[in-house]
């Protein structure tokens, strides 16, 4: 299995770079994730949004409403695709479940399934 | 939003080739092109749904994992339709390839295969009706328009039953009346016996099946994202609103497809339901178990579609509401209006929809129990119930798209205009041959608004783009309007790709804006939290 490191930090990820137990994330991770996706450095605006997004799939099962991010970590709107790209990347990068085509069109691409 | 391989616009025009191949077309072998097709359904979605042949597949690769007997499975399945649908065999037999559909569909327009030719669509299929079902067929073979069943004919089959939105456009044009849409419906049926369909289907269709909706949202995160909308709504308006959901006893049961409550612009829609049923006072209640006015189970059967649609009405029983008020989607309302009563038989059970507000009996829903919330708000405002302020939306200059399924499947024409000219000063058409029953598709309907079928969506969103530019350019345009979740989904993109600029808008959000609900504060910003026209100093 794919292992990513990070100041000695080390975490098994699945052959797209998606890591495998949710329970393993943390700062340092995070970081290993975000160097892969070409995110420079993650800042405590980039933090905040990571462990929203984390508690709300901890607690919901799924990604929040793009606005209610950055309303809840008090960042501006479009916080999330200014700080990472697209969603796809943050989802990543807070070390959530590979995702299926569902999110991956929903997060990347924009489409719903009606 | 349409990156990654997608050529650029103008590249993309450049390939539009409307030459016809060197060769026959049964001479012509389908050729899979990156972006044209989706991936492929994976098991766990099909071993969930109970749908035949689940397995790991690849439509791009040679081997589709074929059952051995998957030609005894079509044929006998295609007999088996012939049979229970008289549309079908009636659609099989009396095509004369006059060509007034030809130049019609939305892909042929902007791809120039010829094989996305609603008669030549249709007509891949009909070839293989003529050989096993026809005595022509039978003897004369090629002549007579018959073809064998082979492994290439299955794959040119598939892909280009993904090829068509089923938008009935070259329906219309038709002198014969073919509906080429339940061709491709059928079509589809066939292929889902062997395990054939797309990811971005068979997903939302179990999730649907496990979870209510296509997101597959349970029940506290469908509340959790209408609790973010609230938020937003006090602080635009000051106003705290309450809803309720799975109330017992509500007089309606109101229905919406699930994209409104998660993906933007539609949530700005959502937030429009939610602050006109609060100002009218509305005993209405949300259902995080019927929480899907969508069924993408049309997409896979007829018998998955019934499966999936039919949680609505039980739930209507089970809440015992009065009737059912359906938000702004698209194929949720053809099923409703054209499919419920040979499905289930009329809702009746509840009550002949009439607005409390207005008194307005719904008699066009005797049978389904359903009110479109475009005629709902309609009524109200030709009622004079609606306090409305448009020049609220007078930084917009909307034209309107009409969704497929609502303009061209259940004739809601005029109540979308009234409304929308009712809340913006100013609205202007689209040339008529790409309106009303002459609208052209989106591009994605059906479910091929995936991301890696991108340039083949392009492509059937260029003309339905072409007119707006046409009225951006004329009148300075700048707002697509429509009343569908997929619409405001993939229009955002198409009109990125083709008309960058143009925003993509749902009725009710429009009509949110308008809306001058009783102690609200002064409102200063839009739905979308940009300033109000002459309040930008403000902010």
């Amino acid at each position: 299995m794919p292992v990513i490191e990070y100041s000695g930090a080390r975490v098994n990820v699945d052959d797209e770079g998606y890591i495998v137990n949710f329970e393993d994330w943390n700062g340092d991770v995070a970081c290993a994730l975000a160097e892969k996706e070409g995110v420079e450095e993650l800042t405590k605006e980039h933090i905040d949004i990571l462990k929203f997004i984390r508690e709300y799939y901890r607690a919901h099962h799924f990604f929040p409403v793009l606005n209610a991010i950055c309303k809840n970590v008090h960042q501006p709107k479009n916080c999330v695709n200014e700080k990472f790209m697209d969603p796809l990347v943050a989802w990543k990068i807070a070390g959530l479940p590979a995702p299926d085509d569902l999110i991956i069109n929903l997060l990347k691409y924009g489409q719903s399934p009606g | 939003m349409a990156k990654d391989q997608t050529p650029k616009a103008d590249e993309l025009f450049s390939t539009i080739d409307y030459k016809a191949p060197e060769k026959s077309w049964m001479d012509t072998p389908v050729e899979f092109k990156p972006g044209t097709f989706c991936h492929g359904s994976r098991p766990k979605y099909l071993e969930l749904l109970h749908m035949p042949y689940p397995k790991e597949w690849k439509p791009g690769e040679e081997d589709w994992k074929l059952p051995e007997n998957w030609k005894e499975i079509f044929l006998d399945g295609m007999a088996e339709r012939l049979k229970k649908y008289r549309s079908f065999k009636l659609f099989m037999d009396i095509c004369v390839r006059c060509g007034a559909c030809a130049d019609k569909c939305h892909f042929y327009i902007g791809g120039g295969d010829p094989k996305n030719m609603p008669v030549l669509r249709a007509e891949l299929l009909r070839s293989v009706y003529r050989k096993y079902f026809t005595t022509s067929g039978k003897l004369f073979g090629k002549t007579a328009g018959a073809r064998e069943l082979t492994v290439d004919v299955l794959r040119e089959l598939w892909y280009y039953a993904y090829q068509c939105t089923e938008c009935r456009r070259c329906s219309v044009f038709c002198p014969y009346g073919i509906d080429t849409a339940e061709v491709t419906i059928i079509a589809r049926e066939l292929l889902n016996l062997l395990g054939l369909n797309t990811d971005w289907i068979a997903g939302p269709v179990s999730n649907c099946y496990m979870k209510g909706n296509h997101l597959g949202l349970e029940p506290h995160t469908f509340k959790s994202s209408i609790e973010f909308f609230l938020s937003d709504i006090e602080d635009i308006t000051g106003i705290k609103i309450e809803p309720t959901f799975n109330r017992k006893g509500a007089e309606i049961l109101f229905v919406t497809p699930s994209g409104d409550v998660f993906a933007d612009p539609g949530t700005y829609t959502a937030m429009g339901y939610l602050m006109l049923f609060h100002e009218l006072g509305l005993d209405y209640t949300w259902s995080t178990y019927a929480s899907e006015g969508g069924n993408f189970g049309f997409f896979t059967s007829n018998e998955t579609a019934k499966r999936l649609h039919y949680k609505i009405y039980a739930e209507a029983k089970r809440l015992g509401v009065k009737w059912i008020l359906g938000g702004e989607c698209g194929h949720m309302w053809r099923l409703i209006h054209q499919y419920l009563n040979t499905w289930h038989g009329p809702a009746d059970f509840l009550e002949v929809p009439k607005s409390p507000i207005t008194d307005t009996a719904f008699e066009n829903a005797r049978s389904t129990k359903m009110v479109h919330v475009a005629e709902f708000t309609a009524d109200l405002i030709r009622n004079g119930k609606l306090k409305l302020d448009p020049g609220r939306n007078d930084d917009i200059k909307l034209t309107w798209h009409d969704s497929c399924n609502t303009s061209r499947g259940m004739g809601i024409l005029e109540e979308p205009r009234y409304v929308a000219k009712s809340v913006c000063n100013h609205f202007y058409e689209m040339p008529e041959n790409t309106i009303k029953e002459y609208t052209f598709c989106c591009g994605s309907g059906t479910g091929l608004n995936a991301g890696e079928n991108m340039e083949l969506r392009m492509r059937g969103g260029f003309p339905r783009a072409n007119a707006v530019k046409f009225v951006r350019d004329v009148h300075g345009v700048n707002t697509l309007g429509n009343i569908c979740a997929i619409d405001r989904a993939a229009l955002t993109a198409s009109m990125d790709y083709w008309v960058p600029g143009i925003r993509v808008a749902g009725l009710h959000e429009l009509v949110a804006n308008a809306l001058v609900m009783k102690g609200e504060k002064e409102r200063t910003v839009n739905m979308r939290n940009e300033p109000l026209p002459g309040k930008e100093a403000k902010e």
